[in-house]
């Protein structure tokens, strides 16, 4: 019964385009070891060298990681940096906000106050209509907005995200030992080129 | 909507791999058994966030390669019930509508998650009547969602020939709130 499940999970990886599920054993020992902004996620997939230019194919970054990496660089985290969602918490701590509103919010960046009601729960309840505009004027005051000018702020956040590394065990001496093997593959005879 | 989950596994290593440096093999194996998958109830896989533990290096006998007990944090997608979200239409019909991330294409967005005098057009757009007022969802429009639910289906035992491929995990929209919808709706 166990292999005839193994050899259908095959088949079905055939059929199935893109996502399958694994029938490996796992133990999930903590289902929720912190929740990350796009904005964070945003910036350790640029720490890894991902980047909406043609360089990209170099980069050991995979196809996967860069459709979530394509989705965050058009929404509203392409142009945020730590210090404003720093100011951002900073600011919204009189509010009152649960950490997932917060978190939302920051994903979001609604600029209206119709935009904001579906995120806070039970919104007039808790806080007064002249509150949700001093909160919506500080979001919109606080936070960058996404607009059609990610190209050039891509310069600014990089540098950010060269001084402060996220904190990943693995040794920052690894990765161009990454790279070189990507590079032999793909690219014969190329230098190996130093990513980001 | 990421959120890190920490997971152990024993990985068994394969003997090609011997000459990489150990963390950089044992990235790579869990890089290729991870990546794009869904983990029930943990969500999709997006990326490795860092090793925390490796243990082990015990060779079974009768096999070449080692195996260790890594303990490691994923990146996961997984949005909350009730998170705003921003997705794109991939496709609509009678029973409703279809977002996508981009990344992630299992949206549905049933027609009763739908505000409530809603129509269905001959041309497959699906318009909301708002007092007499008629807002039309097109296929380009940038759509505020809320998750309703997140379904884990289990992997089906047999499956017909031409129906769709199995999604193992599936979002629930509604738009039936102020401030959801396609942001043209409300600005």
């Amino acid at each position: 019964m166990g292999l005839f499940g193994i050899f259908l999970i095959y088949g079905l990886s055939l059929l199935v385009c893109k996502v399958f599920i694994l029938r490996i054993y796992i133990y999930r020992l903590q289902t929720n070891a912190g929740a990350l902004t796009n904005f964070e996620v945003l910036d350790f997939l640029r720490s890894r060298g991902a980047s909406t230019d043609p360089t990209r194919v170099i980069a050991s970054v995979a196809q996967s990681e860069f459709q979530v990496y394509d989705y965050l660089v058009q929404s509203a985290a392409c142009n945020q940096t730590r210090e404003s969602i720093n100011e951002f918490l900073r600011c919204c701590e009189k509010f009152d906000l649960a950490k997932a509103e917060k978190i939302n919010i920051i994903n979001i960046r609604p600029a209206s106050q119709v935009e904001i009601d579906p995120i806070i729960e039970d919104c007039e309840k808790r806080i007064h209509n002249d509150e949700v505009e001093d909160l919506v004027n500080m979001i919109v005051e606080v936070l960058p907005s996404s607009g059609k000018t990610g190209g050039t702020d891509e310069e600014t956040v990089e540098a950010v995200a060269d001084q402060e590394p996220m904190e990943v065990v693995l040794p920052p001496e690894g990765k161009p030992g990454g790279t070189d093997e990507e590079t032999k593959e793909t690219v014969a005879g190329q230098d190996p080129i130093d990513t980001i | 909507m990421f959120f890190l989950s920490l997971i152990e596994h024993t990985l068994r290593l394969p003997p090609h791999l011997l000459n990489l440096p150990l963390d950089q093999a044992i990235k790579g194996e869990l890089e290729t058994l991870f990546w794009d998958k869904v983990i029930a109830n943990l969500g999709l896989c997006v990326s490795i966030y860092d090793i925390r533990n490796i243990d082990g290096g015990f060779i079974f006998p009768g096999d070449g390669a080692s195996t260790f007990t890594v303990n490691f944090r994923w990146i996961m997608f997984r949005p909350f019930v009730g998170e705003v979200l921003s997705g794109e239409v991939e496709e609509s019909d009678a029973k409703g509508l279809r977002l996508s991330l981009g990344f992630f294409k299992e949206i549905t967005l049933p027609a009763h998650l739908l505000p409530n005098p809603s129509k269905f057009g001959e041309d497959g757009k699906w318009t909301w009547d708002f007092n007499g007022t008629e807002l039309p969802i097109e296929k380009e429009d940038e759509i505020h969602f809320k998750v309703h639910s997140i379904r884990y289906p289990p992997i089906p035992v047999e499956q017909e020939k031409d129906v769709k491929p199995f999604a193992p995990m599936v979002i629930t929209a509604s738009i039936d709130f102020d401030g959801l919808g396609p942001i043209s709706w409300w600005v």
